[in-house]
């Protein structure tokens, strides 16, 4: 990574005096980066933005950006933009005048900043649009304005909370590609604030992931995904079966499930043997098994779900719970109520040591 | 940072010092003013509870009363009965028509009393429409005008407005569903306003009742100019006393009572249903 | 059931509606006394109206008083509503209580009232006088229009006006004023009305010099003397409807007007 931009410095928050919204939060991102904070409601996500925004203060902890402290500059004097979940354009303005509002508050000579605004306008692809009010626009046409009010003024940093929650599916992926596409072409470093993990996993350079006021994880979604440090990230990114394990042989790289028996795993240098431990295996990474194929198991079928290219088999081993996703010509043949072996390549499992 | 930071929280003094301008000027031109009433009512033309022991034993003034607490009351039940089936109406018919339903009553509402007023001596006067289409029917025209009756039609005609808005507003947010449902359940179409719309509409029928009674009571302008001068209102009485005799301690003490009878059922409306939703 | 409560809703609007148009032809008779339908149509009593110096005087005076009345109110509620609907604080209760105070008390019993304090200040039978005991009447309503307004006031505008660099002062000023322009309007507009059609009140406190529109129509009414009173009720009502309908057209049409856009 390179030289930190943004610096979260031990940050927190008490609305009460008593209860912590947020709980020491250290976070810092490069020049450019694309940060997505994802978690449940209440998880401090949401919170932290506001706290880099300036309209909540910090009760404890630093905001810096590019090596100066901003935690006690008015949200006015901080320079980020930011887009909201309802967009928040003003009624009374135009698309165009609403682009315009930062580069007024900030008293530019009016051709340049007309100017900046419309160039700013067609790069959301709007120029047809300038003069119209925002109730004279659909959901995704305001979104674009809102994000190129939040980008015109050249902001430090720029802030966006949940701005696609609104849209239907189809919109908010074409907007999920634009909004990349703009952000990286401008390089501006982004906070992008949702709770769709999707969304998470398409745009982000970085994800951080809240709950409790706390981050829970912080790494590449590839990083998040395949390798989650807990369970709780665990569950809340991606389809997921958590079987408890108990390590036989942590160095050789092997375990034992109940109900499933004996299972090779990645080697776990430096772990005891005897640990408790849960071991993640993505739906995903099950598959039909392989005549004397290792980690095999026998699936009791229950349900079947099939979504044409894929199926969702739902069974128990053993008394445990599993679910596996299988390509949907794999699935054909299985029906309810019937036995299939399984297995997964020791690689694939991934080992989160118990809390 | 004023609009980041509003609900700072008991210590403030910000809020009072946006509340200070209003609060002096109704302490000084409200408050003041009404607390003369009430010091009026024992002091003019001397000090002492006279004038309350007159009104419990005169006979007059209980009678007075009496009387506008049956006409408020009979106003509003006329308001309730007429208003419901026009507010369900309203709440029934088609976006196009009901805005046009509603262009009516609100036009109703914002014309002032006296025009109202005046219009009712017109339709109800000795050569007025309903006058003529008697005798033409041949009977003798009756005597219509200056009658308890005259003045509670106008006061129904007058007050209406306010009850079919308050049940509009209930009737308007009941889910078309549950009417639906009830139906499918096997209620009958009686049984559907009996047991789902009513129930439902109850607290815009207690808003509409208390507003109409409350503006009832304290009802000056119609009675006066159409209602019978045998048979007066407590306001009417009330101006009387100062206008004609200058006794304002008596006509204090009255209006003490009438504001007490009025706040006592604001107070019950109150309690029960929280009074900022009363003009909402 | 249904079909009979439809049916009567039809008569009772027929009610609410007749006596307000039926003022309109009065206003055209030539009947001298209360006659209808009329005897004959002329326009005299518009000339009438316009030329007497006895409905002209009133007339202004109480469109001077109702606008006095409007600007007065709106600027005395406007910071307390911003008080009582954006912070909380002790006794807040008890003056969202006093400002709905005089919509509950009686207007008769505030006209003795203004009557005797009116004369104790030498303000009795003023304009100063009967602009005051207005402005006070008419705190409620527009209290609950603007708070009304102010409640549905959605603020992450003030923090995406504060966001793009504008300080408290600026996104008062460029972003929750004009928003709430049409509340302004309204609670504007509502004082001005209650002010202008206040009766029993300015019956007591206005005087020779000062009558109001309401206190001649009020005496007209009451003396049976002119009938220039049917135009007058012409002429408001006449106001009331616009009033009423061109809101209405208007949304309508700008309705249309978005829906024809692509």
């Amino acid at each position: 990574m390179t030289k930190p931009y943004l610096e979260l410095r031990n940050l927190s928050k008490s609305y009460d005096g008593r209860s912590r919204a947020l709980d020491g939060v250290n976070l810092t991102a490069g020049k450019g980066e694309f940060i997505t904070f994802l978690g449940p409601s209440g998880s401090g996500k949401t919170t932290t933005l506001m706290l880099i925004a300036g309209f909540e203060g910090a009760t404890e902890g630093e905001i810096l950006v590019d090596g100066t402290s901003i935690t006690r500059v008015p949200p006015h004097k901080r320079g980020i933009g930011i887009v909201f979940q309802n967009y928040a354009l003003f009624p009374h303005r135009t698309a165009l005048q609403n682009i315009l509002f930062p580069l007024q508050m900030r008293k530019m000579p009016k051709a340049q900043a007309t100017e900046k605004a419309r160039h700013m306008l067609a790069l959301v692809g709007l120029e047809r649009f300038a003069d119209r009010h925002p109730r004279e626009m659909s959901g995704g046409q305001q979104q674009r304005v809102a994000l190129a009010r939040a980008l015109v003024f050249d902001p430090a940093l720029l802030l966006l909370d949940e701005p696609l929650g609104a849209l239907d599916k189809n919109l908010r992926e074409s907007l999920q590609i634009e909004i990349k596409r703009i952000q990286r072409s401008l390089g501006v470093t982004t906070i992008f604030v949702t709770h769709d993990q999707s969304e998470a996993m398409a745009m982000s350079d970085r994800i951080v992931i809240f709950e409790g006021g706390r981050i829970q994880q912080a790494g590449t979604p590839l990083e998040i995904y395949d390798r989650p440090v807990n369970d709780f990230v665990a569950r809340f990114v991606g389809d997921s079966n958590l079987l408890p394990i108990c390590l036989t042989d942590p160095a050789a790289g092997t375990g034992e499930i109940a109900g499933i028996g004996p299972v090779r795993i990645p080697a776990q240098p430096g772990r005891r043997a005897g640990e408790a431990a849960t071991l993640l295996l993505r739906p995903e990474v099950l598959g039909l098994a392989a005549e004397g194929a290792p980690n095999t198991c026998r699936l009791a079928v229950e349900t079947v779900v099939h979504f044409g290219d894929s199926a969702l088999v739902l069974g128990d081993v053993g008394g445990t719970p599993l679910r596996a996703r299988l390509p949907g010509l794999a699935a054909q043949g299985i029906s309810e109520g019937s036995e299939v072996a399984l297995s997964w390549n020791p690689a694939a499992g991934h080992l989160i040591p118990a809390a | 940072m004023s609009a980041t930071t509003a609900a700072a929280g008991g210590g403030s003094l910000r809020p009072w010092l946006l509340l200070a301008p209003l609060l002096v000027f109704l302490a000084a031109f409200f408050l003041v003013p009404l607390a003369q009433v009430a010091v009026m009512s024992v002091s003019d033309p001397e000090w002492g509870l006279e004038h309350y022991v007159a009104i419990a034993t005169d006979g007059f003034h209980l009678r007075v009363l009496l009387d506008t607490f049956i006409t408020a009351l009979t106003v509003s039940l006329c308001c309730l009965v007429l208003g419901f089936p026009l507010a369900y109406a309203m709440a029934a018919a088609p976006q196009g028509l009901a805005a046009a339903m509603m262009v009516v009553v609100t036009m109703s509402f914002w014309t002032s009393f006296l025009v109202r007023t005046y219009a009712w001596m017109v339709l109800l006067g000795n050569r007025g429409p309903i006058a003529r289409f008697v005798e033409w029917m041949g009977f003798a025209s009756p005597e219509l005008l200056f009658t308890r009756f005259s003045s509670t039609v106008a006061m129904t005609h007058i007050l209406l407005p306010y009850m079919v808005l308050s049940l509009y507003g209930v009737l308007k947010r009941i889910e078309p569903a549950l009417p639906r449902s009830a139906a499918s359940l096997g209620a009958t179409p009686a049984g559907v306003i009996r047991h789902v719309v009513l129930p439902l509409a109850a607290p815009g029928i207690a808003n509409g009742l208390t507003l109409v009674f409350v503006l009832c009571l304290g009802f000056y302008v119609t009675p006066i100019l159409i209602g019978s001068p045998r048979e007066q209102m407590v306001a009417g009485v009330i101006g009387q006393q100062v206008e004609e005799f200058l006794a304002f301690g008596e006509a204090s003490a009255m209006a003490m009572l009438l504001l007490a009878s009025t706040l006592v059922i604001l107070g019950l409306y109150h309690r029960r249903f929280g009074l900022d939703r009363l003009w909402g | 059931m249904r079909l009979a409560l439809l049916l009567l809703g039809a008569l009772v609007l027929a009610f609410v509606a007749a006596p307000l148009f039926i003022v309109v032809p009065m206003s055209f008779s030539t009947a001298v006394s209360l006659e209808f339908p009329p005897p004959g149509w002329w326009t005299g009593y518009y000339t009438a109206y316009f030329n007497d110096a006895r409905w002209t005087t009133p007339t202004l005076n109480s469109l001077g008083i109702a606008l006095a009345v409007s600007v007065l109110t709106v600027l005395l509620v406007t910071p307390a509503t911003f008080a009582l609907v954006r912070h909380r604080f002790a006794g807040k209760g008890v003056v969202n209580l006093l400002m709905m105070l005089p919509l509950a008390v009686p207007h008769i019993v505030m006209a003795i009232g203004y009557y005797a304090f009116l004369a104790d200040v030498r303000l009795l039978q003023t304009f100063p006088g009967i602009i005051l005991a207005h402005t006070a009447l008419s705190v409620p309503m527009a209290f609950l229009v603007l708070s009304a307004n102010l409640k549905g006031f959605d603020r992450t505008l003030e923090r995406a006006a504060l966001s793009l660099g504008a300080s408290p002062a600026a996104t008062f000023r460029h972003v929750t004023l004009p928003v709430l322009w049409p509340g302004f309007a309204a609670a504007a507009l509502f004082a001005f009305v209650q002010s202008f059609d206040e009766t029993v009140v300015a019956l007591f406190i206005s005087g020779r010099d000062t009558e109001t529109l309401p206190r001649r129509m009020f005496d007209s009414i009451r003396t049976q003397a002119d009938p220039v009173i049917a135009v007058v009720s012409t002429l408001l009502f006449l106001a009331v409807a616009a009033l009423v309908i061109v809101p209405v057209l208007w949304r309508a049409l700008s309705r249309r007007r978005s829906e024809a856009r692509p």
